[in-house]
């Protein structure tokens, strides 16, 4: 990464860009209270936008879990904004957030969390019933969707029975069930070998060029910032730069 | 939902043949407790069942069917004239000293029935698998049951003892003719039953049974004996539960039983319970990545308590079978476990309300998990 151009998010309003799918404002998050009170997050403003792959980078512990957390929509920040589909949904609460959650976000996880005794077609088909559950051909959707990440031809597999990039493939395909504008993940690569973590890269950049979608993904790997269009740095719960990285590729 | 749930119970099948143990165990011992329950209870009002009279009559200070003080001919005569009786008979019930062929005595429950020439008796012995009931007018013509053969040794008709005393012809033998108190009963003519029982006198009688003329009404033809002098009248089916309450709190026999069906439910409770914790602790991260996609807490509650039904239905699949085998195999010892489709019916409520409660614990667990604990390792 060279020539970074760093600038702050929060120069701009409260008013999304017409392609800004999200927007933290000035987000602060202290978790407990009293003397064990400790500030993870603190004014943290970032528009998340069509298309684009936002790397975010940071030491253990300085906030990264916690800032893509409130981003999709797990965790109430202490303070500021959250905007979705135009609105604010800061104060929403159990009710209305599942079915935001479903509408908007695709999580994926360093660990995968697929159920070991569902095969690849049954993890992705259930995960689109369990957000729609009036989802028409729910297993067609899941096919093309492990079509479309290549684990066409290992469907019937259980996870046990795939390798580590297969298995995030299917989490992959599982986060695109119900077609969410925003992929979020949480060291996805991390669990997986330089070339495999670069494959699964370059599928979630792949997706986001395509299809329009925003990704959002946490990692400690430098190396895959040649596929994101910025790269987040956060520092002791503050966003110490948001660098605009594609033109280097 | 439910391909979710069976596949998760089913991935681990040493938990999930647990599960079904620990469910079709609690089963077997609800029906075979209840089943030995109602099976001892339709023993102490059998009697009274397999009668076709439609009022009983005793002593108004009896409580016991068994140990009834006696009436008399008087009583009988009585309640014979009240208006809407069509007719009336009368039995005389009490113990006599059986003589075995072993040269000792035991005590049998003598039934004397009433049989009038030209009607077949209100009350007479049934599921007579040899010899001839209706040679029980002759004098010294007994009945007994068949399954008493380990306590009477008689297994034919013809076999002559003695009763009291008194010279005891075996002309008919029954089925599964039991009584409560385990004495055997022993089905005669009244006037040979007085013969057995000589300290009562000839004239004594301990139930008048009545049929009701056709329309009149049972309850009235009831509240008109009711209101003679010393007398009781209840209708066959008051008389049956009268008997069996009688037995049942004077026992505590419906205690014991009840005691073990519940250890059966709570040993049933307590192992699903486990299995489906110990499930939900496994696949805690999977359900907390089912509630952050925006899976709705009630979907998500669904998929546990679809493996508590599948759990208890097929623990009942399972558990329903063994007590059958359990209600065969105790035929032998001359115990009747009553398996009727109402206790089938409840049963299987139970155990599914059962398995729901078991599933609580998980339920909870779900239900407070914060989707957000996905993003931590
Ligand atoms: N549930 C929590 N309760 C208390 N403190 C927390 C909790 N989650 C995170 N923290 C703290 O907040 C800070 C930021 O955590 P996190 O967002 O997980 O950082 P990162 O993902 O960058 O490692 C850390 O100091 C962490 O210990
Ligand atoms: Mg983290």
């Amino acid at each position: 990464m060279t020539a970074a151009l760093a600038f702050s998010d929060s120069l701009l309003g409260p008013a999304p860009a017409p392609d800004s799918l999200a927007r933290l404002v000035n987000i602060g998050k202290t978790y407990g209270t009293g003397e064990h009170a400790v500030a993870a997050l603190s004014n943290a403003t970032l528009d998340i936008r069509r298309g684009e792959v936002t790397l975010i980078e940071g030491p253990s512990g300085s906030g990264k879990t916690t800032l893509i957390s409130i981003l999709g929509l797990l965790l109430t920040p202490t303070s500021g904004e959250v905007w979705i589909e135009g609105k604010n949904v800061t104060g929403l609460g159990e009710r209305a957030l599942p079915g935001l959650r479903a509408r908007n976000f695709g999580f994926v996880f360093q660990g995968f969390n697929l159920f070991p005794a569902l095969t690849a077609l049954e993890n992705v088909t259930m995960a689109i019933q369990m957000k729609d559950p009036r989802a028409k051909d729910a297993k067609g959707e899941a096919r093309r969707l492990l079509d479309l990440v290549g684990l066409g031809p290992r469907i019937h597999h259980l996870p046990a029975d795939l390798s580590g990039g297969q298995k995030q493939r299917v989490a992959i395909a599982r986060a695109l069930g119900g077609n969410p504008p925003i992929l979020v993940g949480d060291e996805p690569t991390a669990a997986l070998d330089t070339k495999t973590a670069l494959s699964v890269m370059e599928l979630l950049r792949e997706l986001a060029s395509t299809s329009g979608r925003a990704v959002v993904v946490v990692t400690h790997d430098p190396r895959l910032e040649r596929f994101a269009d910025r790269v987040v740095r956060v520092e002791d719960g503050f966003i110490q730069s948001i660098t605009s990285a594609r033109s280097n590729v | 939902m439910w391909t979710l749930a069976r596949k998760l119970l089913l991935h681990d099948r040493l938990r999930f043949a647990v599960a079904i143990a620990g469910v079709s165990v609690s089963v077997m011992l609800v029906l075979v407790q209840v089943g030995l329950y109602f099976g001892f209870m339709d023993t102490a009002s059998a009697v009274i069942d397999a009668s076709r009279a439609d009022i009983w009559v005793g002593k108004k200070s009896n409580d016991s069917f068994e140990f009834a003080t006696p009436l008399d001919e008087r009583s009988y005569y009585k309640v014979a004239s009240v208006p809407g009786v069509e007719r009336a008979e009368r039995v005389l019930i009490n113990f006599a000293q059986f003589k075995l062929a072993n040269g000792g005595d035991l005590g049998a429950q003598i039934v004397g029935v009433d049989n009038q020439p030209g009607y077949k008796p209100m009350l007479a012995p049934w599921n007579v698998i040899a010899g001839d009931a209706r040679r029980l007018t002759e004098p010294g013509a007994i009945a007994v049951d068949r399954s008493e053969y380990p306590k009477l040794g008689i297994d034919r008709v013809g076999h002559v003892t003695e009763v009291s005393g008194v010279r005891a012809e075996v002309v008919a033998l029954t089925s599964g003719i039991r009584s409560f108190t385990t004495s055997p009963i022993v089905f005669t003519d009244i006037r040979t039953a007085r013969s057995f029982m000589p300290q009562l006198g000839t004239e004594s009688v301990t139930y008048v049974l009545v049929k009701v003329a056709p329309g009149q009404r049972v309850a009235d033809v009831q509240a008109r004996i009711n209101a003679l002098p010393h007398l009781a009248a209840y209708t066959r089916s008051e008389m049956s539960s009268r008997t069996r309450s009688y037995w049942s709190s004077r026992t505590g026999v419906g205690a014991g039983f009840f005691t073990t069906a519940v250890l059966g439910i709570i040993v049933g409770f307590v192992v699903v319970g486990q299995i489906l914790y110990s499930g939900t602790l496994q696949y805690i991260r999977e359900y907390g990545t089912l509630k952050a996609m925006g899976a709705r807490n009630s979907a998500v509650v669904k998929v546990i308590l679809s493996q508590a039904m599948i759990s208890a239905a097929l623990g009942f699949a399972v558990g329903a079978p063994l007590a059958m085998g359990m209600r065969a195999a105790m035929k032998g010892a001359n115990l009747t476990v009553a398996l009727s489709p109402e206790l089938y019916a409840v049963t299987f409520v139970i155990t599914a309300v059962m398995c729901a409660f078991a599933a609580l614990l998980s339920i909870v667990k779900v239900l407070r998990l914060d989707p957000a604990s996905v993003f931590k390792s």
